[in-house]
């Protein structure tokens, strides 16, 4: 009987585990790779964004509305800064190229498209603000704004 | 156009916590009676949806009772429906493996689904709701492959 609860509670325990593990992932930004170009994410040439913010988002998807709403408040606060939302179920072929797993998956990219930060969940608000604009950023920040550490990761 | 049926994906996570911590206290005391009956209640999610689920009935039974104030969060049933087959597959097999006292076995089927269980209960991380989706995945490709 000792050693069943002592069995039930090492899986308890292991999902727990797994679950804090998952939890310290979930959203945060990691350096990203790669570079998207115009036509997948439909700018035209004479549009010169400072940065990008590319969310690929599910349909029916809450936490994709939660990223949603959060990169638009910091795009207001931001000059310059251009969102692109892409539906990963009808363009596959643009997730697959970016290995995008799961929804709601947001990049952050320079004026050359080049990624810079991509986070998997979602990134708190003050997450996407640091990587849009900490100092390790290689876009350009608006200049009224401070440098921020790089916290982001 | 055939219109997409929706779940409450709190509903599925309230089920899942429910059904990992009946697993758990079935293997402690041995219950072996427990793991068909969690197969069973997954298997009339999967067959009939998970709007029929006993365990998601039970989680808004509880919900209602103590006036739990946890919002709705939509999501698309195929997905965890697609997980409650696989459940109910690995309970099925824990539950055939009892049967000529091959328990060790069984149980160890029966503590991987709790398990599995209590990380969507406890972080919305749905392995069977991943698995479909990645087959779904594949399936695109191999439908463009062609």
């Amino acid at each position: 009987m000792i050693i069943r609860l002592v069995v039930a509670l090492a899986v308890a325990a292991a999902s727990a585990g797994l679950a804090i593990a998952w939890r310290r992932r979930e959203g945060r930004f990691s350096e990203g790779t790669g570079r998207f170009d115009r036509a997948e994410l439909g700018i035209a040439k004479r549009d010169q964004p400072s940065a990008l913010l590319v969310e690929f988002f599910g349909e029916d998807c809450a936490p994709c509305v939660t990223v949603q709403n959060r990169i638009g408040k910091i795009a207001t606060e931001v000059p310059g800064v251009q969102i692109v939302s892409i539906d990963a179920g009808a363009r596959m072929d643009v997730a697959d190229r970016h290995e995008v797993r799961r929804v709601p998956t947001l990049f952050v990219l320079d004026q050359d498209l080049r990624v810079i930060w991509r986070a998997s969940g979602v990134p708190s608000e003050d997450a996407i603000r640091t990587a849009l604009l900490g100092p390790n950023w290689a876009g350009r920040p608006h200049p009224g704004v401070e440098s921020h550490q790089r916290v982001a990761r | 156009m055939s219109e997409k049926r929706m779940v409450d994906k709190n509903g599925m996570r309230g089920g899942a916590g429910l059904s990992a911590v009946l697993l758990l206290v079935g293997f402690v005391f041995q219950w072996r009676a427990v793991v068909p009956a969690i197969g069973a209640a997954l298997a009339i999610g999967s067959i009939f949806g998970l709007r029929y689920s006993p365990l998601g009935a039970a989680y808004r039974f509880i919900k209602k009772s103590f006036k739990l104030n946890i919002p709705l969060e939509r999501e698309e049933e195929p997905p965890p429906r697609f997980a409650q087959t696989l459940g109910f597959v690995v309970c099925a097999i824990a539950s055939l493996l009892f049967i000529p006292g091959w328990n060790g076995a069984g149980w160890a089927l029966a503590l991987l689904v709790a398990g599995l269980q209590g990380l969507l209960a406890t972080t919305g991380l749905c392995v069977g709701c991943e698995i479909y989706l990645y087959s779904q995945r594949f399936r695109a490709h191999g439908v463009e492959a062609r």
